[in-house]
């Protein structure tokens, strides 16, 4: 059977009890090909279920909700199915599970929350901030994961005091920061009016960017390797700036 | 804001020194910018390959001495500029917040005497730290010969230091760097760890070059072979407690009789493979009598860790169900990541070769190593090697699917008769 559900973390654990012994089951909480043969069910968040399963799951592997936490942001098409086997197999297991790594629900959930885990770390050093004329700083970024509370964490303590704003163009969200506090908000499009040196930093940059480069050992695709095209396109030293 | 022909300059001379590392320091905000990324942390990458952590730059390329494979040496006909430590601070601020980079590594050429540039450089990192509130990752450069006091008191403000060794041995630093010797390279450098022993023992307040010590040599601009040179690194890790060796394979930048005035034609799959052997010295249990002759280089066509099992196949295969961790890590193809998967996996089940693929182990050369729940996958070994060097060869080698091999092993075993 597919169960839709709506992506949040009580509706996942209201499906997981629905879904826990139906072996063929997919869970989704995007667009999934429907098939004649399969049937669907809409499922809609029951607080007083999803309560149940949480504190089951958390006596079972504490660290269980921050495993879902993690799964729940990845960008992949499959990761509700990816979860939804490894917390039916933690609760068939009765016992933490993540050290299992030849089964088959391990090792999928294993490398899910590992590309999560690493975008995040990525991006810690991808993500370009601009100054605005009012000192804040904006950035711009379309992660596979949906991550951009988890970058805001990040410099938070980093620019201490310093107002930001970390914009996830693909999701249409953004994780603010007054420097001493975070949110997070939808935001579609930014208006930003840009400070009077910023593109001036921005053409120091691509400076140093072009002559730290050793031309004469050019490996190329051992750069995109490390730097994927896809986060090429909020990096001004791979833009070159508007005429 | 320092001009872009300025920051041109300064940059160009300073790219040469592969040091890029942000990591190994936890220094926190303490009430300003920056705070230290323990694990380190890249930015960006330029088309050589190379990352971008620190901003690399120096604060004068106007130097006193003769190093003849330099650039900036005295006399050189370049372009020529000092910053100020204050254009130093206002680029370090300004690009860090917009994340360009992880902090700063400064260094400079020796700008009229040894005294002189250490004090500016110790001006520059103590202005970022007490009047910028800068708390971000900053590497300073040692300056041969300076003042040990300015050195201690730049180390109280820095995450790391290092003095260059350039070149492997005494008699190639004369020929090529006539006015730094070994003893004015090794000595402060060993100095700076015995103080920072003191100061950890001593639990004070405060900060003493938290991220500790590195150092670079050259690679092929003198004739040492690659069995000194890691006898000099391991040497190094244990008697002066240095975090990391980094090697540089040298590129022509200056015309002189006595350089090469090609890159050598193996520089960057040697330097490679000189990284390969420091990996295996510094995270893998092995010393380097293992793995080369003093006199002999290593091979390019291998891997240091496959050359080694080769020679040692006697000790081989082990099985991955019982072999303990410093075992599993000798095993070509397998690392650190694997060799901890596989000794957390098997504590629930036996694993056997289905298992390790799902686990994403990577099998190409391992499985000529190994047993997986008594079974063998690998080629006889007189074809291993074979096997071994043409994956080396094919750059873009397509992963092989490790049932074909299981079918020829099996093929061979009708056709000979052994089990």
């Amino acid at each position: 059977m597919i169960y839709f559900y709506d992506g949040s973390k009580d509706a996942f654990l209201t499906a997981l009890l629905y879904a826990f012994s139906d072996d063929d089951a997919v869970l989704t909480s995007g667009r999934a090909q429907l098939s004649l043969s399969q049937k669907t069910v809409f499922v809609c968040t029951d607080k007083r279920r999803a309560e149940k399963a949480k504190k089951r799951l958390l006596e079972l592997d504490k660290d269980s909700m921050s495993d879902l936490d993690t799964l729940l942001r990845s960008g992949e098409e499959d990761r509700d199915t990816v979860a939804l086997n490894y917390f039916k197999f933690l609760a068939k297991a009765g016992k933490p599970v993540r050290g299992m790594l030849a089964e088959d629900a391990v090792a999928a959930a294993d490398a899910c929350i590992r590309r999560v885990n690493f975008e995040v770390h990525r991006m810690h050093g991808f993500l370009r901030f601009m100054e605005c004329e009012s000192g804040a700083l904006y950035a711009p970024c379309a992660p596979d994961a949906d991550i951009v509370d988890l970058l805001a964490r990040h410099f938070l303590v980093r620019l201490k005091g310093y107002p930001f704003v970390i914009h996830d163009t693909k999701r249409q969200k953004a994780a603010v920061s007054d420097g001493t506090k975070l949110f997070t908000a939808p935001l579609g499009q930014a208006e930003v009016v840009l400070s009077a040196d910023e593109e001036a930093w921005q053409a120091l940059w691509r400076e140093y960017y072009k002559t730290v480069n050793i031309p004469s050992r050019e490996r190329l695709k051992q750069m995109r390797g490390y730097m994927p095209v896809r986060y090429w396109k909020f990096l001004p030293e791979k833009n070159d700036p508007p005429n | 804001m320092i001009s872009e022909d300025r920051l041109r300059i300064l940059t160009e001379s300073a790219k040469y020194d592969v040091s890029c590392s942000s990591s190994g320091s936890g220094r926190k905000n303490e009430g300003g910018i920056g705070n230290g990324y323990a694990a380190g942390c890249c930015h960006s990458f330029t088309p050589d390959g190379r990352c971008i952590s620190l901003l690399k730059i120096l604060l004068s390329n106007d130097c006193i001495f003769h190093c003849r494979y330099c650039m900036s040496r005295a006399g050189a006909d370049v372009p020529r500029a000092t910053a100020e430590p204050q254009e130093i601070c206002e680029l370090v601020m300004d690009f860090y917040k917009r994340n360009y980079i992880e902090g700063l590594f400064l260094s400079s050429a020796v700008h009229i005497s040894p005294d002189y540039t250490m004090e500016r450089l110790l001006e520059v990192v103590k202005k970022l730290r007490t009047e910028y509130k800068f708390f971000g990752y900053v590497h300073v450069k040692g300056i041969p010969r300076a003042d040990p006091l300015l050195v201690h008191e730049t180390a109280k403000y820095a995450d790391r230091m290092s003095y260059n060794i350039e070149l492997p041995s005494e008699e190639s630093l004369k020929l090529l760097a006539p006015q730094k010797s070994r003893e004015s390279l090794l000595v402060p450098m060993l100095r700076l760890q015995r103080e920072r022993a003191e100061f950890k023992a001593e639990r004070k307040k405060g900060h003493f070059l938290p991220a500790g010590q590195t150092t670079q040599m050259i690679v092929g601009a003198s004739p040492e072979r690659d069995g000194k040179i890691l006898r000099l690194s391991e040497g190094l890790y244990r008697n002066a407690g240095l975090k990391r060796v980094y090697y540089s394979s040298y590129v022509p930048l200056v015309h002189d009789g006595i350089l090469p005035d090609e890159p050598a034609a193996a520089g960057a799959c040697r330097e490679h493979r000189l990284y390969q052997a420091d990996w295996l010295l510094r995270f893998y249990g092995f010393s380097v009598e293992e793995l080369v002759e003093e006199g002999e280089d290593l091979p390019l066509d291998l891997d240091p860790k496959c050359a080694w099992a080769l020679r040692n196949l006697h000790l081989f295969p082990v099985e991955v169900n019982r072999a303990p961790l410093e075992v599993l890590l000798r095993v070509p193809g397998i690392g650190a990541r694997s060799a901890y998967k596989i000794t957390e996996a098997r504590k629930y089940t036996t694993l056997d070769f289905s298992a390790l693929k799902k686990m994403r182990v990577v099998l190409k050369r391992a499985r000529h190593f190994i047993t997986a729940n008594g079974k063998f996958c690998g080629a006889a070994e007189r074809e291993i090697r074979g096997l071994l060097t043409a994956g080396e060869r094919a750059e873009n080698a397509v992963q092989l699917d490790l049932f074909s091999y299981a079918e020829t092993e099996r093929a061979r075993s009708v056709r000979t008769g052994e089990l």
